[in-house]
């Protein structure tokens, strides 16, 4: 037989081998209750939300600096469906057998990160996007962001970072707090989003993305 | 006594499906004969809700706008981490896909009809998957079909027939950290470009269902990489994804006998229906890719190339290994361009490839010769239910007495493809496609000396392709 067949043919118990190495686990993957937070997030999640938490399809939300608990909080109704909008549904509801440990490691992971920011330099600030973060629609009923986001969007505690977020992302989310009930957790923003019209929700989305960005 | 050689059927066609073209004779009665064992040709489908199950995800995760088997830059890094992600579960699954084909003029002016079933809905096929994790860094996607209406006996009786379909077995390990990202891996597969993650490659391009029943569901003649190996041959290589940039690969591949005959299942020599080419040594296959995603676009743009010489195949549709083989380069350019942002999937994509053939045997060809496929297709989606697209293929090459059944003979085509399609359920796309030739065999007109037009061939195909 030629040397190429030699070689298929010793390939094989070769193959064995890696067969009977990669049945194990490696501690490396979600689903393995020893993997860590890192681990996951950089095998994982990366994919979506980039190794660092700065993801650049708006499809996915930035992550990178994100308030801790609010991270716990949504890794949380994830794994429980109780947060159940559409995008978050497709991508997000597998993960049902993170440990508490894990989500505390992942949301340590992501908050500690540099935080997000929008693309570089930044645009000029949407005048009526900061207005309404600022200062709210008063006539309307509708709150300034910063009273719970704070004044630069960085956020504290369970109200997640808004500065530097995707725009699209934020428009999204204020869509499904808007419209649907499927964030139960935020039900607060329903009341704060109900008046905002399709520009405003742009002009919003638009400054808070160029958030904390580089001039 | 020696066999009168055949010049061999060749194999091509795409996604793990192989069409007989016979390239001896333009009478209608040895073209019908081609016709009816080409209907073994399917299009190998490829949705896999075992993966679904497996990552809790939709699949829209993996497949843009809900196109199986379209990639996202998550279902390509899916495929090239070894189908690792998420937990090993139940790693069937199934797919069934029924149709109806009317083709244009289905006369083959002699009182018969060309394609079977003509206008009449029938079940195609159906394929069982073993696909998902095995392990960390080991993973797999095994197809096997079986075509319902395959060939008809010497009674007349359709017979089906099972056998392999996509197989892609992969060792796969990523090293990741805000530095760097790479990812590297070796796969067991059955065809150049299964193991692909681009949709421009032939394995994995448009379309993804076409008719096997029709006898003009895709254009008669293409090169060797579009399917021409498909399930015939066993190849082992490895690749590199550097930090989401740059891919490149080098595989390897032999005749899927032996240790390797899994990969062939349902192909083996002497089979009229469905024989097992054999390589000539071993045909080596190569890709580049350099890859850039930005805000909800990405982009590839790449080349491929493959090099691999076939023996002929004797009436009996065995192998002659003494008068040598017919050698196929192929060199191909392909990008791909995406813009995923919910409501809205655009995919595009363009492929070329170049084909030099050398024939050694002087069987299948009068001399040197070369062939040249352009593919192009653009598709938009809307909430991951309602689509259309539009492709366009161009086949041409030098003209050979031996290889092409045609007055012209000539490779010659050129085929619009416009396609409307509808998923109600993630699972379930029921689609319209129709084949429009403005030439066919190196004519518009009259290509077959018989009067018959391009046109006569146009195909329309609604089908209904469920996976579960």
């Amino acid at each position: 037989m030629n040397g190429l067949s030699r070689f298929v043919r010793s390939f094989v118990p070769g193959l064995l081998t890696l067969l009977a190495a990669a049945c194990t686990h490696t501690g490396m993957q979600y689903g393995d209750a020893q993997a860590s937070g890192v681990a996951i997030a950089t095998q994982t999640c990366s994919a979506c939300h980039g190794v660092t938490g700065q993801s650049v399809s708006p499809l996915f939300p930035q992550l990178a600096g994100q308030q801790k608990e609010y991270l716990v909080a949504q890794l949380g109704d994830f794994k429980a469906h109780s947060r159940a909008d559409e995008r978050g549904t497709e991508y997000m509801w597998g993960f049902t057998r993170l440990t508490p440990r894990q989500i505390d490691e992942l949301a340590d992971y992501f908050s500690t990160q540099t935080p997000m920011h929008g693309p570089s330099p930044a645009p000029a600030p949407d005048l009526r996007g900061q207005a309404i973060f600022a200062q709210g629609l008063p006539e309307l009923g509708v709150p300034a962001c910063s009273a719970c986001h704070g004044a630069q969007g960085l956020g504290q505690g369970s109200f997640p970072r808004l500065a530097g977020q995707h725009a699209d992302y934020v428009m999204q989310q204020i869509r499904v707090f808007q419209l649907t009930d499927t964030r139960p957790r935020g039900a607060a923003m329903k009341q704060v989003t109900h008046a905002l019209s399709e520009a405003d929700t742009a002009a919003v989305a638009r400054y808070i993305a160029a958030l904390s960005a580089t001039p | 006594m020696k066999p009168t050689p055949l010049h061999p059927p060749l194999r091509v066609g795409h996604g793990g499906t192989w069409r007989c073209i016979c390239r001896i004779g333009a009478r209608w009665g040895s073209r019908i004969v081609c016709v009816l064992a080409a209907l073994a040709a399917m299009q190998a489908a490829q949705a896999v809700p075992s993966f679904a199950r497996q990552t809790g995800q939709s699949c829209v995760a993996c497949h843009a706008g809900g196109q199986f088997p379209e990639l996202t830059p998550y279902g390509r890094l899916f495929k090239l981490t070894g189908y690792t992600q998420g937990e090993r579960g139940n790693p069937l699954a199934g797919m069934v896909v029924a149709s109806m084909t009317r083709t244009r003029n289905n006369s083959d002016g002699a009182g018969g009809g060309i394609s079977p079933f003509n206008n009449q809905a029938v079940l195609d096929f159906g394929s069982l998957f073993l696909a998902g994790k095995i392990g960390d860094k080991l993973g797999g996607f095994a197809q096997f079909t079986s075509v319902v209406h395959d060939h008809q006996d010497g009674d007349g009786h359709w017979q089906s027939h099972f056998g392999s379909d996509n197989f892609d077995l992969r060792y796969a390990d990523r090293k990741i950290n805000a530095e760097d990202d790479l990812i590297w891996g070796v796969t067991l597969n059955n065809n150049p470009s299964v193991q692909d993650v681009w949709n421009s490659s032939p394995a994995w391009g448009y379309p993804y269902l076409s008719s096997s029943l029709g006898a003009f569901g895709a254009v008669p003649v293409a090169t060797l990489i579009e399917g021409g190996l498909a399930q015939q041959v066993a190849g082992v290589g490895a690749y590199v994804y550097w930090n989401r940039a740059l891919y490149a690969e080098w595989s390897s591949y032999q005749t899927a006998k032996g240790l390797g005959s899994l990969l062939s299942l349902g192909n083996q020599p002497g089979d009229a229906n469905h024989p097992l080419s054999s390589l000539d040594g071993s045909g080596q296959y190569w890709r580049l890719a350099y890859t850039r995603e930005w805000a909800a676009h990405n982009a590839m743009l790449g080349a491929f190339g493959l090099d691999a010489k076939v023996f002929p195949l004797d009436a009996n549709f065995s192998t002659i290994n003494k008068l040598g083989s017919t050698r196929y380069q192929d060199l191909g350019l392909d990008a791909q361009y995406q813009y995923l942002l919910a409501p809205h999937t655009v995919t595009t994509f363009v492929r070329l490839v170049r084909e030099r053939i050398s024939d050694a045997t002087g069987l299948a060809y009068t001399g040197a010769a070369s062939l040249h496929s352009l593919k192009a297709k653009g598709s938009y989606v809307y909430q991951a239910r309602y689509g259309v697209s539009l492709a366009y293929t161009r086949v041409n090459g030098s003209a050979d007495a031996m290889a092409y059944a045609s007055a012209a003979n000539s490779p010659n085509t050129v085929m619009w493809t416009p396609e409307i399609f509808w998923m109600p359920l993630q699972s379930l796309r029921i689609g319209l496609q129709y084949n429009r030739f403005t030439r066919y065999l190196g004519a518009a007109n009259n290509y077959d000396g018989s009067g018959r037009h391009a046109s006569d061939n146009d195909t329309a195909f609604l089908y209904a392709w469920w996976a579960f």
